[in-house]
């Protein structure tokens, strides 16, 4: 069973926003709904600065907070890993947008708290989920944590890498290139 | 890696209430049972979110087009495409789009016409005009080039020399310096150099999709990235260097340049000696702009602009200003000798026609359609007067002065308009005065949405098709961007056009056939397809399949084009480089690029005086997204509305992040929201190109955000005809408008 990561290599991201909103047609998402978003830092004063830039999703949390609270099983984590979402189960009660420490969710018209679910229709043809796909910059590179040959794992060890806030014991399955 | 700040993105959003829903959405059950029910398709074709024109696969469902994802082989997409990709396919569903022919009535308002009667209507007026006034009272003004293939029939056969682009407005200030000196334009070889400057040219704003591929490739292989801008762009995000230059004096950095290049003997010899013309003339002229001189004029360090020029010899060849479009090439009054300089430094570095230099663009050789049935009227001058003695004789016939068309019509030189994909009066200087269009004897608007040209200037708006919704002929793929093969692509019909609305051709077709020179457009596009893919071996059918096809024949080559007996062969008068445009001498200018003062300055003394600069959004395309949903929704998101200005000078004026500010010029005065940052130069504020909609029947663009054109006069750069649209001071000062 392949396990499912994410390897963002935020230095490249030049904020175009393809990411976000080839999801949002993909998973025709409403108005005030978004997976993905992107964080934006600035550092230092004129003339030495520079803006930071950080794509921020659902990180699939290997021990997610969102799960744990669901009362439904509405959010569960797949065999390979993803955490997935199923709307019939949904009560709409909110919990796991108060528990999710990264902001992922959002409440759509039905009250719903949706989230990224990795594009499975993709995964299913062998391809990357939408956010990765377009992305001119190869920010993203999703890919199999389970296969030592996959380009994801490679890349990784090539790499220093960080997760988003892992003093909260979620462990993410995105992980960022280190500057 | 800096911490997230948790909820500053709630927080934000919570601002963007209410903004028209697509249609196209659908809530996710609902989709996911729609998918159950029936298998889509999708259609290979191109964007139109730009004019990159990029391959895409529109996948529909249910008839309804779903998504847009990048065509894999072609080369400005390569699989991926950018935000305004995938947005504007979304547009085909925008309320704003005219649904049928329009004609303007007695009490000024827009009422439905049959296409019949439209037709009629308008041959028979267009006869009277050319009948009264002459064929060269007609004028074609368009975003420029694809309408040109149906622009030109009408011309020829009524004898008008007035095909008028918008490039005047973009980027003439380039193509007027590389037509004078190379005889050709040459693209950036982005994948394989090693040292690229972007000089206010923001690559990751006006975005090729494949393009920030290969620099971004390039970058991860070694490659270093210079960005000289007065505001931190998009590009300048991955930049190795950020010199934010003063705004307008790009043309003294780039005199410093060639200065320390051949005062160190650090150029190229070999090549200027045996490819370019008047170097001596040139050093001559500019002995005496050395990096010192500069740096008063810049800002930037002699020490700074010494060691950019040593990093250029010491990658050179692998190494090239870049040679941009928009960005500086109509901004200034010193833009043609800006762009002039870029070929000059490129040009001492010896990279034209250099792997990681400069390459030419890999070209099919199309067939021409050839059919019978019109004469050419002998033409009169150009409205413009672009390229006329007298006039504006250094100006490029083939773009025109899109700005002045208020001038002809006044003049009494233009009688009759038609205006196809373009929109003067949001994206030409002074709407007040573009509003004036409307004082022709008869103004066709051929535009898809209710833009503010339609809505004010038009007697009659007839809608072509969405670009979902038509097919054209085929498009060599190339410019901008390096590649070794030509590719072809085509733009083909993915679903029936929801409205009322027709292909131009056919346009073209009914009005002429009033006119009774039905035989101008007497052919089917199938034809036409045909007889261009005639010479590249490809059949219609394959490439309707395929939708990007990469010929395997002409393939581009690093070498300096030469005559059989081994002379220089580019298309100017010796064959070499020329370092002063014959053309510009010929008209009593100045041939060799020289020092010119930006044309206005803020005081120094005065801290509420700034430059106003803007730039493009890697989410939008100047004015023509700005009426789309889901790109607004980014711009909401991300206050993308505000306008930037520099945190010292914002403390001196006592204005803090989010505060509401008035901006005044000679022109106007609008209120706007202020980003406080240190991305930006002092002098200057920057805004975005794309918002200050004024067409109250665009309800996602109506009244969001203020627009640069709003703040400067119509004004004509001697050389090369463009806007100079930054050279304007502009007032600030805290709170609203009282
Ligand atoms: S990021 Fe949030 S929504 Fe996603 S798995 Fe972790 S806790 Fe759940
Ligand atoms: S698509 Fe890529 S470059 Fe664009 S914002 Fe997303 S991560 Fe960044
Ligand atoms: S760059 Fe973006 S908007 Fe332009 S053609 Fe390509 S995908 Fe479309």
């Amino acid at each position: 069973m392949a396990q499912y990561g994410l390897l963002i290599d935020a230095t490249k991201c030049t904020g175009c926003h393809a990411c976000s909103i080839a999801c949002s047609q993909y998973n025709e998402l409403e108005e005030e709904v978004d997976y993905n978003r992107l964080e934006f830092v600035e550092r230092g004063s004129f003339p030495n600065c520079a803006m930071d830039i950080v794509p921020v999703q659902c990180m699939h949390c290997d021990d997610a907070p969102c799960v744990n609270v669901c009362s439904t099983m509405a959010t569960f984590q797949q065999e390979d890993g993803i955490v997935g979402f199923d709307p019939q189960k949904c009560t709409g009660c909110k919990a796991c947008m108060a528990a999710c420490p990264y902001d992922a969710r959002a409440l759509n018209e039905a009250r719903l708290a949706e989230k990224c679910r990795w594009c499975p229709e993709m995964l299913q043809q062998g391809k990357q989920p939408v956010c990765s796909s377009t992305c001119m910059n190869e920010v993203r590179l999703f890919g199999d944590l389970e296969d030592p040959d996959s380009e994801i794992n490679q890349k990784m060890a090539k790499h220093e890498v960080e997760q988003l806030r892992p003093d909260m014991g979620t462990k993410p399955r995105i992980w960022y290139i280190k500057k | 890696m800096p911490k997230m700040k948790r909820r500053s993105f709630l927080k934000a959003s919570a601002v963007t209430a209410a903004a028209a829903s697509v249609p196209l959405k659908m809530s996710f059950a609902d989709y996911k049972e729609a998918a159950e029910e029936e298998e889509g398709y999708k259609i290979p074709t191109t964007c139109n979110g730009c004019s990159s024109m990029c391959g895409v696969y529109v996948h529909v469902k249910n008839d309804r087009v779903w998504r847009v994802e990048g065509h894999p082989v072609h080369l400005k997409s390569r699989g991926r495409i950018c935000a305004r990709g995938h947005g504007m396919a979304a547009d085909m569903y925008n309320k704003g789009r005219v649904q049928g022919p329009m004609k303007r009535n007695a009490n000024d308002e827009f009422e439905p016409i049959s296409w019949e009667q439209a037709y009629k209507e308008i041959g028979e007026k267009l006869t009277e005009t050319i009948d009264e006034h002459g064929g060269n009272s007609f004028l074609w003004l368009e975003h420029g080039v694809r309408g040109q293939r149906y622009a030109n029939p009408l011309l020829d056969k009524i004898g008008s020399s007035n095909y008028v682009t918008h490039y005047s407005t973009c980027f003439s200030s380039k193509t007027n310096a590389w037509a004078e000196m190379v005889g050709t334009t040459l693209n950036g070889d982005h994948e394989n150099a090693k040292y690229m400057i972007f000089e206010g040219r923001n690559f990751a704003g006006a975005i090729i999709p494949h393009g920030m591929n290969q620099i971004t490739k390039a970058k991860e292989n070694g490659a270093k990235i210079v960005v000289i801008d007065p505001k931190h762009s998009e590009i300048a995000k991955i930049a190795d260097d950020w010199i934010p230059i003063k705004p307008g004096t790009d043309l003294a950095f780039r005199l410093a340049l060639a200065h320390v290049l051949i005062t160190e003997e650090k150029y190229d010899k070999d090549f200027v000696n045996g490819y370019v013309e008047n170097f001596a003339e040139f050093w001559r002229e500019n002995k005496d702009k050395s990096p010192e001189w500069a740096e008063e004029i810049t800002g930037i360090p002699a020490e700074k602009i010494r060691e950019v020029a040593h990093d250029l010899a010491a990658n050179a060849p692998e190494a090239f200003i870049e040679p941009g479009w928009h960005g500086l090439h109509c901004h200034y009054v010193n833009s043609t000798q800006t762009a002039q300089m870029g070929i000059v430094v490129n040009a001492l570095l010896g990279n034209f026609y250099k792997r990681g230099g400069l390459m030419p663009s890999a070209d099919p050789e199309f067939g021409t359609f050839e059919h019978d049935g019109w004469s050419e009227e002998e033409k009169g001058p150009r409205a413009d007067g672009a390229g006329v003695a007298g006039e504006h004789y250094t100006v490029e016939a083939s773009r025109g002065i899109a700005q002045t068309v208020p001038d002809m019509i006044e003049k009494g030189r233009i009688k009759a308009a038609f205006i196809y994909h373009f929109n003067p009066l949001r994206t030409a200087p002074d709407p007040e005065y573009q509003k004036k269009i409307k004082n022709a004897d008869l103004v066709v608007s051929i535009n898809i949405d209710w833009n503010e040209t339609s809505v004010y200037t038009a007697d009659y708006i007839l809608p072509e098709s969405y670009y979902l919704e038509r097919t054209e002929v085929p498009q060599a793929v190339s410019g901008h961007i390096s590649h070794d093969y030509p590719q072809i692509s085509l733009r083909q019909q993915v679903t029936e056009p929801l409205h009322d609305t027709k292909p131009l051709r056919e346009i073209m077709q009914g009005i002429t056939t009033e006119m009774g020179m039905g035989e101008l457009y007497d052919y089917s596009l199938d034809d036409e397809i045909e007889a261009m893919l005639e010479p590249t071996g490809l059949s219609a059918e394959e490439l309707k399949e395929k939708g990007t096809v990469e010929l395997q024949t002409n393939k581009v080559e690093a070498s300096f084009p030469l005559c059989p007996s081994g002379n220089p062969n580019l298309a100017t008068s010796t064959g070499k480089i020329e370092f002063s445009a014959d053309k510009f001498r010929a008209d009593g200018k100045a041939g060799i690029p020289t020092w010119i003062e930006p044309k206005v300055m803020p005081d120094p003394s005065a801290d509420d005086e700034f430059r106003l600069i803007h730039g493009k959004q890697p989410y939008h395309s100047h004015h023509v997204t700005s009426n789309n949903p889901d790109l607004i929704k980014l711009t909401k998101k991300y206050n993308g509305t505000a306008m930037w200005m520099n945190t010292k000078k914002a403390q001196k004026l006592g204005i803090n992040d989010g505060d509401i500010v008035t901006v005044s010029s000679d022109m106007t005065e609008k209120e706007i929201d202020v980003k406080v940052t240190e991305l930006i130069h002092p002098d200057c504020v920057w805004i975005s190109s794309a918002y200050g909609g004024f067409s109250d029947r665009l309800e996602t663009a109506y009244n969001l955000g203020v627009n640069y054109n709003d703040f400067i006069p119509v004004m004509v750069e001697p050389y090369s005809g463009t806007t100079m649209s930054q050279e304007v001071i502009v007032k600030v000062a805290k709170g609203g408008v009282s």
